[in-house]
């Protein structure tokens, strides 16, 4: 049962509660008060990240920074007003519902470190940066998540903030397969980015949620790719190849089988609705 | 833990203890009977209620997290509007979900008055009726859009 709850305002008192509580730190609550009700976590401290100065969510040069405490409605909001990687709208808004998004934030999702979280696939995609105080660390997103769980932090550190890359005229294709339409926990999700020059791949990004103990991006294959000529050849073979590289568990939301069918489909569905042919169901 | 706040437009001055809910505290210590506990885990929208003018789940919310805020439940309405339009459109059988629903439904129009059968869907989303269907909901949402264009008609 929480016995103690504090307010931290500076980023030292942050870090020093952290350190000599060993609390949990809270910004939504919508993946802890869960867990705590459940019994996976017990602890008597908890340590609320609102009150603490921070930045906002601002473009600085070719960056999108989402502070510590910005929620996904906040977030939502930003991109939109300011144009910038619209391609997030769709991923976010698939997100829980208007109450999760209200209160949730990236920077939760990243720290709780699900391999099905929807904004931990996101910051594979944009390349993020997982930026660490009162240490200023800052390492990719693929390092800081070690395991479904596990992140790469010290005692006294929190994570103040992600770093996405801009991006520009990239296609883009998320979808998230699961049970129902909202508060989707996906059974298998899908995200692509694409950049094309002449109708060969000049970027391509593919990432998987769910389908692995972590989500599953293959930069080699991705260089790989780079030159080729976008057929629907080429997308059978990246539908294989990942299919080969994924993982998956059988649980109580879907058998693995079915998952590694959904690899291959998924990549096969992403091709053609990006390059406009009838969607094969 | 004393915390100071506003509740459907009075002030609230109270001294909780930090391991309570919101939900707990505003239904048991408070008696605001609209919200109610369906599933305790932010997945059925019955415990909604609308914090500086956004709708969140107050089941996983502390109590203490209410301090210096604004929270409006279906109680502080003054304006009937939703509600009349639910009970027009048979949007309401047993009533549990109603509050979340009308709660969410404030939350949707107050930042858009004039939302899409899309938008109304997105909007309702985290409320979960087990009787009436959403169809009469949705229905009811597109009532209360009628009713406020109506009633600024004839200003
Ligand atoms: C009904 C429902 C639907 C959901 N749907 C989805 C969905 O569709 N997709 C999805 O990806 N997730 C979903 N979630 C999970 C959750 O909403 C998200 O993971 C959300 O982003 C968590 O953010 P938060 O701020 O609420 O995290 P919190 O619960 O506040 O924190 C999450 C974890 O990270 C730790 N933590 C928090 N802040 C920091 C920090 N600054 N530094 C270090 N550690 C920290 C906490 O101790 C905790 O363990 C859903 C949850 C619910 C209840
Ligand atoms: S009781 Fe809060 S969402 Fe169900
Ligand atoms: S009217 Fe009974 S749950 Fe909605």
């Amino acid at each position: 049962m929480i016995k103690n709850y504090f307010r931290p305002k500076t980023i030292d008192e942050l870090s020093e509660l952290k350190l000599k509580t060993k609390g949990y730190l809270f910004s939504g609550g919508t993946d802890l008060f869960v867990k705590l009700r459940a019994g996976t976590i017990d602890t008597d401290t908890v340590i609320d990240t609102k009150y603490l100065n921070s930045r906002k969510i601002e473009i600085t040069g070719n960056k999108l920074f989402i502070p510590i405490n910005a929620t996904y409605s906040e977030l939502r909001m930003f991109i939109k007003q300011n144009n910038v990687n619209n391609m997030l709208e769709n991923i976010v808004k698939t997100i829980g519902s208007p109450m999760i998004r209200n209160r949730g934030t990236p920077v939760g999702n990243i720290s709780n470190a699900s391999p099905a979280g929807d904004f931990v696939l996101a910051s594979y995609l944009f390349n993020a940066q997982v930026i660490i105080e009162p240490t200023s660390r800052k390492l990719p997103v693929k390092n800081f998540i070690k395991g479904p769980g596990k992140i790469d932090l010290r005692e006294n550190e929190f994570v103040y903030g992600i770093e996405l890359e801009i991006l520009n005229d990239y296609k883009f294709y998320f979808e998230k397969v699961g049970r129902r339409n909202a508060m989707i926990i996906s059974i298998a999700s899908l995200g692509l980015l694409l950049k094309e020059k002449d109708n060969k791949i000049k970027d391509i990004r593919i990432a998987f949620g769910s389908v692995a103990p972590y989500i599953l991006r293959d930069e080699n294959l991705e260089k790989s790719l780079i030159g080729e000529t976008i057929n629907e050849e080429l997308f059978k073979h990246i539908a294989i190849e990942y299919q080969k590289l994924s993982s998956p568990i059988t649980d109580v939301r879907a058998t693995k089988e079915y998952r590694k069918s959904l690899v291959h489909n998924l990549v096969i569905k992403a091709y053609n609705n990006l390059f406009e042919k009838v969607v094969k169901e | 833990m004393i915390i100071k706040f506003k509740l459907n437009g009075k002030e609230i001055v109270k001294d909780v203890p930090v391991h309570k809910r919101a939900l707990d505290f505003l239904r048991d210590d408070l008696g605001v009977l609209s919200i109610k506990e369906g599933c305790g885990e932010g997945e059925c929208g019955a415990c909604t209620i609308l914090v500086d003018g956004k709708n969140i789940h107050s089941c996983l919310m502390l109590a203490v997290e209410l301090d210096g805020k604004e929270v409006l439940t279906v109680e502080g309405l003054k304006d009937k509007t939703i509600q009349n339009a639910f009970v027009e459109a048979g949007a309401i059988q047993c009533g549990f979900c109603t509050p979340g629903f009308i709660i969410s439904t404030k939350a949707l129009l107050n930042e858009n008055k004039n939302p899409s059968s899309e938008e109304i869907k997105e909007a309702l989303e985290g409320n979960l009726c087990r009787c009436t269907g959403y169809l009469k909901i949705e229905e009811a949402v597109k009532l209360a859009v009628k009713m406020y264009n109506k009633g600024s008609d004839k200003k």
